[in-house]
């Protein structure tokens, strides 16, 4: 077995067809939620100091349910649908070294003002660049760990 | 009884932070010593690595005294993966390390009960004291060993006080 060494030239065609299927798809913008820096503190650690987040816009965007088998007292889980273009303006905004740390920081993203938390995310590539993310998502209940 | 859970969750994370300075953890943009209460924190669908994880459950009372007497039971979780450089397979020391890091820092067991509500914090008049560590076996899952431990921490209320 060979590995594949050649040189792959960056190309947004398929970051472009992502974003124009999920246009097409009625995408529509999110906010993914972000905690502001607050000052370093006892109070901040114990819950006194509320926390406040500022919430990133990401569009275009695909959210839908995920047919599981719905089961008692267990929250229902979503995907979003990313646009790559977005999450990397928001990367690059933020000045963070990847994708996954933006997701690392997360506290979840809003939906028509409803929380949701990340559960995991998936990046799907074409010649070696991330052209969508998807993100599974759940409601946010109560402690669940 | 938040000033004892408080005061409690203050005095380990001081102790860590001299214990091993290196167990750290970027948390809401802020870099602090690497423990934190659960119920203070946003709801994250794993255990964070690395860190301990503070835990409230069990509340009993006792007012059969001049002073009402809580019982509060902490478990303390924690979960590595071990380190990237030695590909994981150091897990079993890392979860050691933090074993010993652990009963390090419940000692001594007790500490004067602060009051972190008021600017300045307030120092009140009896003490937040524990019971010894009872670690619970450890729980492999996938490539994370992940461990508990459970104190019982004791604090009389004093009047007026939450």
């Amino acid at each position: 077995m060979s590995a594949d060494l050649s040189i792959r030239n960056y190309s947004p065609i398929a970051q472009r067809a992502a974003d124009a299927l999920l246009r097409s798809l009625g995408g529509f913008s999110v906010g993914l939620q972000i905690p502001s820096p607050v000052a370093s503190g006892d109070a901040a650690q114990l819950g006194i100091t509320p926390q406040t987040y500022q919430s990133l816009p990401l569009s275009p965007a695909i959210f839908r349910r995920v047919r599981t088998t719905m089961q008692e007292g267990l929250p229902e889980k979503f995907e979003l649908a990313v646009s790559a273009s977005a999450i990397e303006a928001q990367v690059g905004a933020l000045q963070l070294t990847s994708a996954d740390a933006l997701f690392a920081q997360a506290a979840g993203v809003t939906v028509n003002g409803k929380l949701f938390l990340i559960e995991a995310v998936t990046a799907p590539q074409a010649y070696g660049q991330a052209y969508l993310y998807r993100l599974q998502l759940r409601e946010a209940l109560p402690q669940g760990i | 009884m938040e000033n004892a859970k408080d005061t409690f969750y203050v005095a380990l994370r001081n102790r860590l932070a001299v214990l091993n300075p290196n167990r750290t953890m970027l948390l809401r943009g802020v870099q602090r010593p690497g423990i934190l209460v659960e119920e203070a924190e946003a709801v994250v669908a794993m255990l964070p690595a690395d860190v301990f994880v503070l835990r409230w459950t069990v509340l009993q009372t006792d007012v059969n005294l001049p002073l009402v007497l809580a019982r509060m039971q902490c478990e303390i979780h924690y979960t590595t993966g071990g380190t990237m450089v030695a590909s994981g397979l150091d897990r079993g020391r890392a979860l050691e390390e933090m074993d010993a890091e652990l009963l390090n820092i419940l000692a001594p067991p007790s500490t004067p009960k602060l009051d972190y509500a008021q600017n300045p914090v307030l120092q009140l008049n009896t003490p937040v004291f524990w019971t010894a560590a009872d670690f619970t076996p450890a729980v492999t899952l996938r490539d994370r060993i992940t461990r508990s431990a459970r104190v019982t921490v004791f604090a009389y209320q004093e009047p007026g006080e939450l």
